[in-house]
């Protein structure tokens, strides 16, 4: 579905479509009644959000027990943007308890399934969103993404992620995973859409502080297909560690589309080192940061309280039970490398790796307008799936290289690029800070070459 | 034995800013409880950090005013416990990046100056008030979020009495400094102590006690005082002394025993995400440095050396920040520091104190007291009317009006004065003979006639040279 599309009853009956669709995909937590807030580029557009997004008066869980009762007193800066754009919110829509996790597996309402398999996982964490847009019954939804929870759910449903350049968009409002990896992402079924979503979304908050004041582009009426001359780097770390020759082949033809389109493609290798330490780096500094962020999650202000003979009783009891054990290992983690013993040689061990990465990509990249690699090494994966083996290059460089756009803030954007047995495979393409028409002007080339937009998958 | 007594002091100063450290939420003390809050405050998910810039402004004049060097890289981090007046489970603070480093204050002791060292100030959030009742705890929120700024001294502090005089000090200081509203009583500055002893002349520092939320200067000195005797009276008796925190009782004057300090708790701290380090500019720190107002110490060289005041005087005019304020206004028009302190000090303040009016809400203004003092300066009234005058002045009028309404002058013809002091010496011939057998009150008794003749308007100086000069010459 394409914004264009829409007209006046498209919010009913987008809700009416997501209410059916839920007895099967499981996608959706919470549905809205769609109201009209305001008048703008997203007139008549129903609009999902990932239930980490506040919304004033409205239950907003992020999938987790401690939440399930949680309704905010105050929207996110972006569910304020949105609804004076004309947008209407119909639902909140599931995720990995907390955002953390890429398979929407932990949601407290259970797995997501993908439109395309319905024994196969969405992705996640952001799962649920990815899913009402690859369904059909949206054109938009808003994720969050902070190792590539948009990116990687976009390429296991067939759709278009982005997650632009960190500040681009507020993450006021948005229950956190982790502040210096967060970003506000979101789906849609065309480069186009992506474009007019960003001029809607993105913008300095005063309330956030680590939003820009980089000026807001007309990107969608600047969107150019035409790269010639454009210098695009190939992953190589990541095509050598992946064994599908599906994904192989696609990226081959599309690279070669690429280069027909006169664009400059070269290799390029970075510290082998360094790209398997991406997956551990993240893990530290993500949930160091995140077991502080939820310390709020006590019961005792808002969410479920347990009671207790004490204070602390209460808060032991209440975080006991309002959290599945894949957070409390993660919290777990997150303490130890904090701990004061611990500190230098983890948490600040894993900053300081986090900023050679930075720099090795950085350096290469700045001379040249995009990242190129596939977004996934393969199909989404079964629900009910053996575990991968996650020493192997295949699983710590191809599966998580798109940390790599979360560790550096540059904007990063994943498209349809073709399919292995039926199954959805996307390419990413990472770009320089603030570059997003650079990015938004590649995907249009890349989404002519493919001839992958607007896919959705409504039968199921 | 002897032994010497080692004292540091933190103080939590908490910061006048219309808004919280890190949210917009209004704050004023005394409002209603859980109305000057909002998500930020009550640790709502998804809400960030936003830095009050006048907070940092204000924390910046006080390193000016410190001594303290100061870090132009605003950093904040994070400071991990759980307890339920802290709703974000953190607290931000500065631990590795305080905002001011290495200063100090002097204090007056022993007739000299002492300097005392101040290791650091740093910017962080207050915790909300929490009120322990029989079997429930009421939390305001209020409190949540407000601008402190930590100052913590060197253990450079010998005595409670030396204690006392930093405390004073400091507070005096950041009175004239407006960046805080220094009351100890309302928790707008908070003073916890360290105290610790050890045998006269060692140099090794001896078990710390930690002695928490003193609320007056009196109870920073008695605390320190019982203290440092109670750890005397240990080691006397061979005891040993124990590092733990106690707070102080008011009503048996001695201080309690709280919690021990097992192994120091691990807060985890580490640099906040959100808010990227803020580079803060020379322009802007140049800016507020030449906004400083004059502090005590300056002001008090200049009332000494410039104005010639003593230092009595200096001291009742510098003790409030009014006061002060008001005589610097008046001096920018009088021409008699002396006669406009004394108007200000002892009559005035006098006037006021009747009906309890502080100084700043004083219907004479500072001009119209200079207008005053001018006036007697140059004689034209006596000190006596000067006062008369001042009462009349408590109605918002100037000066001059009530002079000419009342036709208040003092006379200062000599041959108009001379008629009466003749007149006088004519009806007391015993009052000469008094005087010239050394009977000095004679004198004033006539000076007081020729007052009385002249209805109060003969300057009282003149009357008194002429009788001195006619009672030679009879």
């Amino acid at each position: 579905m394409r914004l264009q599309d829409c007209t006046t009853n498209s919010a009913t009956l987008a809700l009416e479509i997501l209410k059916k669709n839920n007895e099967k995909l499981n996608n959706i937590v919470t549905f809205v009644e769609p109201t009209i807030k305001g008048e703008g580029k997203l007139n008549n557009v129903p609009v999902v959000l990932k239930d980490n997004v506040n919304t004033k008066g409205i239950l907003t869980t992020a999938s987790c027990k401690i939440l399930d009762n949680y309704v905010p007193v105050y929207n996110a800066t972006i569910v304020d943007k949105i609804e004076k754009a004309g947008g209407q919110i119909i639902a909140k829509a599931s995720m990995d308890e907390l955002a953390m996790g890429g398979t929407n597996l932990t949601a407290l309402t259970g797995p997501v399934k993908n439109p395309y398999d319905l024994n196969r996982i969405s992705g996640g964490s952001s799962g649920g969103s990815a899913v009402a847009v690859a369904s059909g019954a949206v054109p938009f939804a808003i994720g969050s993404d902070t190792g590539d929870s948009v990116r990687k759910p976009a390429s296991f449903n067939g759709i278009v992620g982005v997650k632009p350049t960190y500040g681009r968009i507020s993450r006021y409002g948005i229950i956190p995973y982790s502040s210096s990896l967060d970003h506000v992402g979101y789906f849609c079924t065309n480069v186009k859409d992506a474009a007019t979503l960003l001029e809607v979304l993105a913008g300095r908050d005063d309330n956030d502080m680590t939003s820009s004041f980089e000026e807001v582009k007309e990107y969608s009426k600047e969107l150019n297909s035409d790269i010639k001359g454009k210098k695009i780097l190939v992953f190589s770390n990541v095509i050598e560690a992946i064994s599908n020759k599906d994904v192989i082949e696609s990226f081959n033809n599309l690279i070669e589309g690429l280069k027909k389109k006169g664009a400059i493609v070269e290799n390029v290798s970075f510290d082998e080192k360094l790209m398997r330490a991406i997956l551990p780096t993240y893990y530290i500094i993500a949930n160091a940061e995140a077991t502080a962020n939820h310390s709020n999650l006590t019961g005792l202000l808002f969410g479920e309280r347990l009671e207790g003979s004490s204070i602390d009783e209460i808060m032991i009891k209440s975080r006991s039970e309002g959290f599945g054990p894949w957070i409390k290992k993660r919290f777990v983690i997150g303490s130890y490398a904090l701990k004061e013993d611990n500190q230098e040689r983890v948490f600040r061990k894993a900053q300081k790796i986090r900023r050679l990465i930075v720099e090795d990509v950085m350096k290469k990249l700045s001379d040249a307008d995009g990242l190129i690699a596939p977004a996934a090494t393969g199909g989404a994966p079964l629900i009910n799936s053996t575990s991968t083996n996650q020493m192997s290059d295949e699983y710590l460089v191809a599966d998580n290289h798109m940390v790599i756009g979360n560790f550096t803030g540059c904007p990063s954007i994943t498209l349809p690029m073709g399919y292995t047995e039926g199954l959805p495979i996307g390419v990413n393409l990472t770009c320089n800070p603030f570059k997003e028409q650079t990015m938004f002007d590649i995907s249009f080339a890349i989404e002519e070459i493919t001839g992958l937009a607007d896919k959705v998958k409504e039968d199921f | 034995m002897e032994y010497d007594v080692v004292v540091g002091i933190e103080i939590h100063l908490e910061l006048t800013t219309n808004t919280k450290m890190f949210s917009g939420a209004p704050y004023k003390f005394k409002s209603e409880a859980n109305t000057c809050t909002n998500e930020i405050d009550l640790g709502h998910p998804g809400t960030l950090p936003c830095v009050n810039m006048e907070a940092v402004k204000k924390a910046i004049m006080t390193c000016f005013a410190l001594n303290l060097d100061i870090d132009k890289l605003i950093k904040f981090d994070r400071k991990n416990y759980y307890y339920s007046d802290l709703p974000k489970g953190f607290q931000i603070t500065q631990q590795f990046h305080p905002i001011g480093k290495n200063g100090y204050i002097e204090i007056y002791v022993n007739g000299g100056y002492k300097k005392i060292r101040i290791n650091r100030a740093h910017m962080e959030e207050d915790t909300a008030k929490q009120f322990h009742l029989y079997d429930e705890t009421l939390i305001d929120f209020n409190r949540a979020g407000v601008p402190l700024l930590e100052i913590v001294s060197e253990p450079d502090i010998a005595s409670g009495e030396e204690a006392a005089l930093y405390v004073e000090k400091l507070r005096q200081t950041l009175d004239y400094l407006g960046v805080s509203d220094v009351k100890m009583e309302e928790g707008s500055l908070r003073c916890d102590v360290n105290v610790s002893i050890k045998p006269k002349g060692s140099n090794e520092f001896g078990t710390k006690v930690e002695v928490k939320n003193l609320n007056s200067i009196a109870n920073v000195k008695d605390a320190i005082d019982f203290e440092a005797n109670r750890q005397a009276e240990l080691l006397e008796k061979g005891e040993k002394i124990v590092q733990e925190t106690r707070r102080f009782d008011e009503k048996t004057m001695s201080t309690v025993s709280m919690r021990l300090k097992e192994s120091s708790v691990d807060y985890k701290y580490f640099p906040e995400p959100n808010i990227f380090p803020i580079k803060i500019d020379d322009a802007w720190i140049n800016s507020i440095k030449e906004a400083m107002p004059e502090l005590p110490d300056a002001k008090s060289k200049r009332y000494l050396n410039e104005y010639k005041l003593s230092e009595y005087d200096t001291n009742l005019l510098l003790a409030n920040k009014m006061m002060s304020s008001f005589f610097d206004e008046a001096m920018k028009s009088a021409t008699n520091p002396k006669n406009l302190c004394n108007l200000l000090t002892s009559e005035l303040v006098g006037l006021l104190q009747k009906d309890e009016t502080p100084i700043e809400k004083s219907p004479v203004t500072p001009v119209n007291l200079a207008k005053l003092s001018n006036i007697l300066d140059k004689g034209e009234i006596s000190s006596k009317q000067a006062k008369e005058v001042l009462e009349e002045m408590l109605s918002g009028k100037d000066p001059e009006t009530i002079i000419n309404e009342k036709g208040i002058k003092q006379v200062s013809n000599q041959d108009e004065i001379l008629k009466i002091v003749k007149e006088v010496l004519d009806e007391n011939p015993q009052s000469i003979e008094d005087f010239k057998n050394g009977k000095d009150r004679a004198l004033g008794f006539m000076v007081g006639q020729v007052m009385k003749k002249s209805k109060g308007q003969a300057n009282p100086k003149m009357a008194s040279e002429l009788l001195t000069k006619e009672l030679s010459e009879r």
